[in-house]
């Protein structure tokens, strides 16, 4: 049994990086903004039927579409903010909790819209990528490396370390962490506090939408997709802690390793089981998450 | 003064719905299926085959009872893929709508929800696609499905494979966690157990799960066989996995989706030499008496009206319109149906006999198939060239097993 230990690690380690991507804008969405977006599986879905839609009309690979789906729903999502921000400023009492009714409707609403326009049809996105994987055979050890996750692995490592790099380096990124401290204070700053936001939430809404597309790759893609992976992001960010972006990689390993090893080497009619145990249990003892950061 | 005026506004409106509720020239057919949710797509499928035989029915006229001619009127409920739904827009049908009878839901998780309602309410149901035998066990008096149970068709896909040279020695057999799939992985593991396949590894996984770490696993024993149970988009991740950690087994056998377009227009050329089960394809030569009669003019109908192939699904929702329509005219009974006429039809669906366009329909009155349709045959079919071809039973098969399964890189 042991010579499957290798390739449980790396496929809990593979999936993770999926998970960290799904997760990582919708932390950065309520640490900054403090919005909790239920649609961030929405945002997931239309990038994959974007992506969809242009391999459909140009018959090429889907990853080369990347970019294009993160540009146009960095405008999406840099359209919508202000929208959602009117829905949690004012007089109206809690915005926490306006902004999770908001982001809720905005949920169904592409749900619902997506069903209709899209149909009820699953479908699948197609990479040179999608076929490929790499075996090694070695003494008593076997690993099969599918070469779409570990580029799903890859671009989860290229994400996370753009963000650093724009968190920690650059003016924007100061503007933005310093807008998740305290927000009035960035603002006695000088900060533009609607800007930030909605480019913040661009980012993210950009990010889910090349996410999608990633998935169709390695998955199925349909109108209903979103709620799963709405759960995800909630699951991994409450683990990681809320708002602690650091957090989110090793909540998202920790969760694909769980899965990958009760998928080998237990009873895999009770994966999900154990991952909510896992999860309870760490809550118990840290309720705010993993590294005790969160809200 | 304006609360009097209400009251007696209200009254006569209560007298006039009630003095129109007896003379109805049409039958209310409610139907209850999954329209969003998990199982949209099933769901969606069996609404475009209980819609096509509404439409074709209403476009003779009606039923004909008596010699005069009703047609029938369709009220939705959507389950969204939840049996607690169902159960719910299933009662709602029955008491607010006063549906005549209904057309049943996609799936045995929420057909085992909506039969304890449709049975305290007594009106009579046919589901056109729940294949769990969990569903029959129980003898509900008012569920009937025009599709057997896969305890009753599962087996025969395993047959064949086993008859097949070389034959299939190991298998890994797989399964969703809801009522059917798991029934589905029953009946192929028992099935293989029975003509000497070992079963390596024997799963039921949470719906929806990746397997993948289960199957690189798996890919180390080197099965010959992989079966799964599991609805639609289930099965074209499975094939994906396969294909991302590129193993081919010998033989794959998959249940439920194989005969769905999306399964083909989803995978391409990796869908080729799949197998799957089914108890009727748009080729199967079938006779029937009422609105087509045969399974090529339903097919034409139904892809006429709906841009894509019919699958098995489809066609046994508008068999189940049909079984109602011939049991209404044996029946004898018009709109609208009280609880004895609704017995009276009741009577005449247990009675019934007949040849249709999707084959024979004749439900079982006792034993573990109680009220599943027996005059079917299970077919295997096998994805060639892009369409489900019949490759057994012999006196079925339209053309030869493709097997062994091709190794993914040379096709």
């Amino acid at each position: 049994m042991l010579q499957l230990l290798p390739q449980a690690i790396v496929d809990g380690l593979l999936i993770g990086g999926i998970y960290i991507t799904v997760a990582l804008g919708f932390s950065l969405a309520f640490g900054v903004m403090h919005i909790i977006d239920f649609a961030v599986g929405e945002w997931i879905m239309l990038g994959a039927f974007l992506g969809y839609y242009l391999t459909q009309w140009t018959g090429a690979d889907a990853l080369v579409f990347l970019p294009v789906v993160f540009v146009v729903f960095l405008g999406v999502g840099y359209a919508i903010q202000p929208i959602i921000h009117r829905a949690i400023s004012g007089r109206r009492g809690n915005p926490v909790l306006m902004g999770l009714v908001f982001t809720f409707g905005l949920m169904l609403a592409i749900r619902g819209l997506g069903l209709t326009v899209f149909g009820f049809y699953s479908h699948s996105l197609s990479s040179i990528l999608s076929a490929k994987s790499v075996f090694l055979e070695k003494g008593g050890l076997f690993l099969t490396v599918p070469v779409i996750r570990l580029t799903g692995f890859v671009y989860a490592l290229v994400i996370m370390a753009a963000l650093y790099w724009i968190l920690k380096k650059t003016d924007f990124g100061l503007a933005v962490r310093a807008l998740s401290q305290n927000r009035e204070a960035a603002g006695l700053m000088g900060i533009n506090a609607r800007r930030i936001s909605s480019w913040v939430y661009g980012i993210h809404v950009g990010v889910s939408a090349m996410t999608g597309v990633i998935i169709g790759c390695i998955f199925t893609i349909s109108a209903q997709m979103g709620g799963d992976y709405t759960i995800l992001a909630f699951f991994v960010v409450v683990l990681a802690g809320m708002g602690y972006l650091a957090g989110v990689p090793w909540a998202a390993f920790l969760l694909g390793l769980v899965q990958s090893f009760f998928l080998i080497f237990g009873n895999p009619s009770y994966t999900m089981l154990a991952v909510f145990v896992i999860l309870y249990i760490i809550l118990l003892i840290s309720p705010k998450g993993l590294f005790a950061k969160g809200v | 003064m304006r609360r009097l005026a209400v009251a007696i506004g209200a009254v006569l409106l209560t007298a006039g719905l009630a003095l129109s509720a007896g003379h109805r020239d049409y039958f209310k057919v409610g139907v209850i299926t999954s329209l969003s949710g998990d199982l949209a797509t099933g769901g969606n499928v069996t609404k475009r085959g209980y819609d096509l035989w509404a439409k074709t029915v209403n476009s003779q006229g009606g039923i004909e009872v008596h010699g005069k001619k009703y047609k029938v009127k369709l009220y939705y409920a959507d389950a969204q893929s939840e049996p607690s739904q169902g159960a719910s827009g299933a009662e709602r049908l029955v008491t607010q709508e006063g549906v005549d009878f209904l057309l049943g839901p996609y799936s045995s998780g929420v057909t085992l929800a909506v039969a304890p309602v449709i049975e305290k309410y007594r009106v009579p149901m046919i589901t056109g696609s729940a294949e769990s035998p969990l569903i029959w066990r129980q003898k509900f008096r008012y569920t009937f499905g025009t599709i057997p149970p896969v305890n009753y068709t599962g087996a025969t896909p395993i047959n064949l494979l086993a008859g097949l040279n070389p034959a299939p020695r190991t298998a890994i057999i797989l399964g969703s966690n809801d009522a059917f799939s798991k029934a589905t992985a029953e009946a192929f593991k028992a099935a293989s157990e029975e003509v000497g396949i070992r079963v390596l590894k024997y799963n039921i996984v949470p719906a929806g799960q990746d397997l993948i770490p289960l199957l690189s696993a798996a890919k180390v024993m080197r099965p010959d066989l992989i079966a799964f149970g599991g609805h639609d988009e289930e099965l074209i991740n499975l094939v994906k996995a396969l294909r991302q950690i590129n193993y081919t087994p010998k033989a794959l056998l998959m249940h439920y989706g194989v005969t769905e377009p999306a399964f083909v227009e989803a995978l391409g050329k990796d869908a080729e030499d799949v197998f799957g089960a089914s108890v009727w394809t748009p080729t199967l030569h079938t006779r029937g008496t009422l609105l087509w009669k045969d399974a090529v003019t339903y097919a034409r109908d139904a892809e006429a009206a709906y841009g894509v192939p019919a699958d098995y699904t489809q066609a046994g929702c508008s068999a189940a319109g049909i079984a109602f329509q011939a049991a209404l005219q044996k029946a004898g009974v018009t709109p609208p149906l009280d609880d004895g006429e609704r017995e009276a039809l009741l009577k005449a669906l247990e009675e019934l006999d007949i040849e249709t366009f999707y084959g024979r329909i004749r439900f079982a009155r006792e034993g573990e198939y109680y009220h599943a349709n027996i005059g079917l045959d299970a077919l295997t079919v096998q994805i060639q060239g892009g369409t489900p071809v019949i490759v057994g039973p012999a006196e079925f098969a339209e053309a030869p097993a493709r097997y062994p399964m091709r190794p993914w890189n040379e096709r």
